[in-house]
């Protein structure tokens, strides 16, 4: 019976060509795999993973196509389209010194020699367009045609005896290539692929991502062979066979290894030279082709289903048994309620420690903001009081009259500088306190800080003539640059103000230059000079101190309106974690609550479904005579 | 540096200040002064790459004398006298099948010191395959990165020695060689013109410009063969090249054949052997060819196989992004040591270290060149027309010669020279202040100018 299957013998050519299709299908309607693959199918399908189900539905068409695939890859350049070149004895693939195979070929039996593009969204889907191309045209125009971008696969057939029994050798763009798309290609074409040739070239050792390429192609074909080509250049040859061998024995990948050169066989084929052939290595792998992947296509059938079908089994049993071992759990002496109650336990302690913190974090923020208020204050009449102290000290000896424009900027860019300092120290504090408050909720979250510590129009209450713009989140260095300008302009106008009329300012004096140089070029009496230096003493000590009053009851508002932006935030946040919180007691609770009987009910389903997926399991291993490895769970 | 200020000194201080800092660690002391040795060396060059691309070969090839493979990680460095050491001890160099070996089966570095002009400016360091990558990149100033084909692990090998912060800014010492270039196409005779065509791909590959300087193929078995070709290969050679060419080529197809019992010319099978192990197959398709056409002298011989193996421009692309950038190189891995000293051991102190590390990074000049040179060739920056490969010239994309710089083909004069630099700097300032290129084009070409004025300081 399993003869019937895909069982092809070479002598009878043409046999299952397309028009009998109908017939091979027939046939193997009673092969042990289908049924096996079709109930897998549908258990995929009652699991609701229609994505299992889909793939398997494919791996099923390919078995029952009469074609044979033979997949040819490995990494660029080492020499895949050659060998297939060497294997049909015809330069029908491309080959060059960089990368030059860019879409899958396949290389299949015709009467005359022919060649096609075909076009289509994806590979694995029917295409959509084949276009008949000149054999000798076909290599610059899958080049050409790069820029499509749909042209999924380029078709040549050949008369051939090798392929004649339906075998299609498949060319492929290298695996690891710089371009992604190419490796993406091939992958694809790897899961039509009945069997697969592994190239890799004589000179060297299979490389670590050689031997995982492999692993994967097993994972999807276990049927690979590993062909080491150009034996003709690589001198150590027979030891890099060794090595491999080594290496895949050591990987746990039972794979046939066969040395062949491409070079010394398209050379006999040439020159007629027998014994060349024979040293290239290539009876041999026609040989192994014909045996184990034509010959033996039932097996192969058998082989690949029961690894397809094992691995989507797995990936049913996994969620199944999962579900069991939970109910089981509960189920086991009432322990299950006890779990449940703890979690309801935990639900409401939780709440209550909210509770009990939200008592607490609206004091912290209450305090600090009280402090920073009153540090900012205090740090603002030390910053005045020193500008003071050396406003005085400069006036003991230092004549206003002389470059008073220049004690005027400086005293702006002092004031300037401690408003800024100041109000820096004001939004760091701020931001700190925030962190602080957020500390005492009892979660974690990202948005456990507000976006923006400082709210839009804090400067508003800063400045009154110009509202600097300042954007979300800013740095404080943004806020206090905004803040310099502004400032700068208040200060102006109140120096000046507070100097208009004043008569201590003549005209002469005004172009004398240096900033109190010390040197006075008017002759005067000192009694004046002392009145000035007085004069000007209080005029920068009214300007000061109605820049500190106007400026510490800009602070102050500013660290009321940010507490209350802070108090806005947390309050929402708080209200939005009991919510959870109370919804999971909630939920917690209904558990408890939920009938005895419906648990058994489904717990009884699921170890029903689990026992018809182990007894399916045992159907593929016995299908695979043991090579699928167990399932690793007792039903 | 081009002018006067060195980059040396600056981070020197910067290292000694950092000595201070760490004065009470003995870890980071040691460590540090590690590096302040490294500034006085030659520049290290580690030759890295996967299992098999040739590391061994070409170095071989570069220092002019073959060495087996010692399996550790090994530094080849110039000494008056052949001598190895394993740690503290001397461990001997023997000759075994005519290379030279380092006994030394269970070493984990071993250090060679070899009388060799190659290696008057350049450390080699043969790095194992699985050596991490940090490890490489940490203990060399540069490196030759090699590979059969470019794969995706090998992208990934350079993307991570580029995740660094310093290393980002710093961004050059990688050269790609495409080792092993003789087994491309199957060992046909034309397989180095197309090894150098992929190269060439490679240079405009968008994944691989930004991770390497150049993309340079060499046939890494030939190359060592042109250095250290012995007389009797070459009588042996010549006699095989008199022989009929269709003859030959019977007994050329496969290393096999090459080996086997009828062969028409008197020749021992281990001679013959010897022969396609030193040159592989398509070394004795190359050189009977090259005798054949007329290089049928040792000397005419090794000065063809040096320029066909691509040796000579290995050596060009070592000698302009590595010998010639020193200081760069030098100042880019202390600064990378600093870092680590930095991060591991934070401290008061670090702090102000680090903002310099960042200045110096910043502000340089051989880093901005550095930093505008990866720009232009992974084309994150475009200039318009011509000038694009002239920006890169005058940075130094060939070389920091003046002469290279300006792109003169002559030995000019310094006054030509000057008129030269004069001309080309009061072109690069009318392009800095170009109101038709954009910010990026315009700050580009800001730096050339800069390079153009370094260039005249030590002229006038």
């Amino acid at each position: 019976m399993l003869s019937t299957g895909r069982h092809r013998p070479s002598s009878v050519p043409g046999t299952f060509t397309r028009t009998g299709f109908t017939g091979t299908l027939c046939r193997v309607m009673s092969a042990p795999w289908l049924d096996v693959l079709d109930d897998t199918i549908r258990a995929c399908a009652a699991h609701n993973r229609p994505d299992l189900a889909e793939r398997l539905r494919e791996k099923r068409a390919r078995q029952l196509d009469p074609k044979l695939r033979v997949l040819v890859i490995g990494e660029p350049g080492q020499g895949k389209s050659q060998l297939v070149n060497a294997m049909v004895n015809a330069p029908v693939c491309p080959v060059g010194d960089d990368a030059t195979t860019t879409v899958p070929t396949f290389v299949q039996h015709a009467e005359t020699p022919s060649a096609a593009l075909v076009r289509g969204a994806s590979i694995a889907n029917t295409p959509t367009e084949r276009i008949p191309v000149p054999i000798d045209q076909l290599a610059s125009r899958v080049s050409a045609d790069q820029g499509g971008g749909d042209l999924v696969r380029a078709e040549i057939g050949i008369p051939r005896a090798l392929l004649d029994s339906g075998l299609v050798l498949i060319d492929t763009p290298g695996v690891g290539d710089l371009r992604p798309a190419h490796t993406a290609s091939t992958f694809a074409a790897l899961l039509q692929a009945d069997a697969v040739l592994m190239v890799s070239d004589a000179t060297a050792e299979l490389t670590g991502s050689e031997l995982e390429l492999l692993k994967r192609v097993m994972t999807s074909c276990p049927n690979v062979t590993v062909v080491l080509t150009k034996i003709d250049i690589a001198v150590q040859w027979r030891r890099v066979v060794e090595r491999n061998r080594a290496h895949l024995a050591r990987a746990g990948v039972a794979a046939k290894l066969i040395p062949v050169s491409a070079a010394l066989r398209l050379r006999a084929a040439k020159t007629g030279d027998k014994a060349l052939n024979a040293e290239s290595g290539f009876p041999e792998l026609l040989a192994c082709v014909r045996q184990d992947i034509v010959a033996a296509a039932d097996v192969l059938a058998r082989r690949t289903v029961a690894v397809t079908a094992a691995s989507a089994i797995k990936q049913l049993v996994t969620p199944v048994r999962e579900e069991l071992t939970a109910r089981g759990s509960r189920a086991a002496g009432g322990k299950g309620a006890e779990d449940t109650i703890a979690t309801l336990n935990e639900a409401q302690r939780r709440i209550d420690e909210l509770r009990r913190r939200s008592a607490r974090w609206q004091t912290v923020l209450a305090d600090e903001m009280a402090d920073l208020v009153s540090d900012i204050e205090y740090d603002l009449r030390d910053r005045t009081r020193k500008i003071m102290r050396e406003v005085d000290k400069t006036f003991e000896t230092a004549d206003p009259a002389l470059g008073w424009d220049k004690f005027e900027s400086w005293l702006e860019d002092s004031l300037t500088e401690a408003a800024t300092t100041n109000f820096a120290w004001l939004l760091d504090r701020s931001e700190w306190v925030a962190e602080k408050v957020a500390k005492s909720f009892p979660v974690v979250r990202d948005d456990l800080l507000p976006g923006s510590i400082f709210p839009d129009d804090v400067l508003d209450r800063v400045s009154p003539m110009e509202k600097p713009v300042i954007e979300k989140f800013s740095v404080v260095q943004k806020a206090f640059t905004g803040l310099k300008g502004s400032y700068g302009g208040v200060l102006m106008f109140g120096l000046a103000t507070s100097l208009a009329g004043m008569p201590l300012i003549n005209a002469i004096s005004l172009g004398a230059g240096a900033l109190f140089g010390g040197k006075s070029i008017i002759d005067e009496s000192d009694q004046r000079l002392r009145r000035r230096q007085a004069a000007a003493k209080s005029a920068a000590a009214r300007h000061v101190d109605d820049f500190f009053i106007k400026f510490s009851k800009d602070c102050r508002d500013a660290a009321r309106h940010i507490q209350r932006s802070l108090r806005n935030h947390f309050s929402t946040l708080a209200e939005e974690l009991q919510e959870t919180l109370l919804e999971s007691a909630r939920s917690a609770r209904r558990a408890v609550q939920d009938d005895n009987s419906e648990r058994e009910r489904r717990s009884l389903e699921a170890k029903r479904e689990l026992d018809h997926l182990v007894a399916l399991y045992q159907r593929v291993q016995a299908l695979a005579g043991g090579q699928a490895p167990p399932l690793g769970i007792s039903a | 540096m081009l002018d006067g200020t060195t980059l040396e000194d600056e981070v020197w201080a910067l290292l000694e200040d950092a000595l201070a800092v760490y004065r009470d660690s003995p870890r980071a002391v040691a460590w540090l002064r590690g590096h302040q040795a490294r500034f006085a060396e030659p520049v290290r060059v580690a030759v890295a790459g996967s299992r098999r691309s040739g590391k061994s070969t070409v170095v071989s090839a570069l220092i002019g004398e073959e060495f087996a493979p010692t399996g550790a990680t090994t530094w080849y460095q110039d000494g008056p006298q052949a001598k190895a050491h394993v740690g503290p001890y001397e461990v001997p160099v023997t000759r075994r099948d005519g290379k030279a070996f380092v006994d030394a089966p269970d070493a984990e570095r071993v250090v060679v010191e070899w009388p060799s002009r190659s290696l008057r400016d350049l450390i080699l360091i043969d790095t194992p395959a699985e050596a991490p990558v940090e490890q490489v990149y940490g203990e060399a100033d540069a490196v030759l990165y090699l590979t059969r084909h470019m794969h995706t692990t090998d992208v990934r090998y350079l993307q991570t020695a580029h995740d660094h912060p310093v290393a980002r800014a710093a961004p050059v010492n990688t050269v790609l060689v495409l080792a092993r270039a003789d087994e491309i196409g199957g060992g046909r005779i034309d397989a180095l013109s197309s090894a150098k065509q992929i190269a060439r791909r490679y240079r405009r590959e968008a994944t691989v410009t930004p991770l390497c300087q150049n993309v340079v193929a060499v046939a890494g078995l030939l190359a060592v063969a042109a250095r250290t070709v012995r007389a009797d290969e070459f009588t042996a050679l010549s006699r095989l090249a008199a022989l009929a060419r269709t003859d030959l080529d019977k007994h050329l197809l496969s290393a096999d054949r090459f080996v086997a019992d009828d062969f028409p010319v008197r020749l021992d099978p281990a001679a013959r052997r010897g022969l396609v192990d030193r040159f592989g197959v398509f070394g004795v398709r190359l050189t009977t060819t090259l005798i054949r056409q007329g290089f049928d002298t040792q000397v005419k011989l090794t000065g063809q196989l040096v320029q066909r193996s691509g040796l000579g421009e290995l050596r060009d692309s070592v000698g302009i992004y590595f010998t010639e950038r020193r200081d760069a190189l030098k100042a880019r891995s202390a600064l990378l040591g600093l870092d680590v000293v930095l991060r591991a051991e934070p401290r008061p102190g670090s702090i102000g270290l680090a903002t310099a590390v960042e200045r110096i990074l910043a502000s340089t000049h051989d880093f901005r060149e550095l930093r505008l040179l990866a720009a232009l060739q992974g084309g994150r920056t475009r200039l318009p027309g011509d000038l694009d490969a002239e920006a890169s010239r005058l940075v130094g994309g060939l070389g920091t010669n003046p002469v290279v710089r300006l792109g003169m083909d002559y030995e000019p004069t310094e006054g030509e020279l000057r008129h030269a630099v004069l001309d080309t700097l009061g072109r690069w300032r009318d392009h800095a202040v170009d109101p038709a290129l954009d910010h990026a084009q315009r700050r580009a070409a800001s730096v050339v100018v800069r390079s153009c004025e370094g260039m005249l300081a030590p002229l006038s």
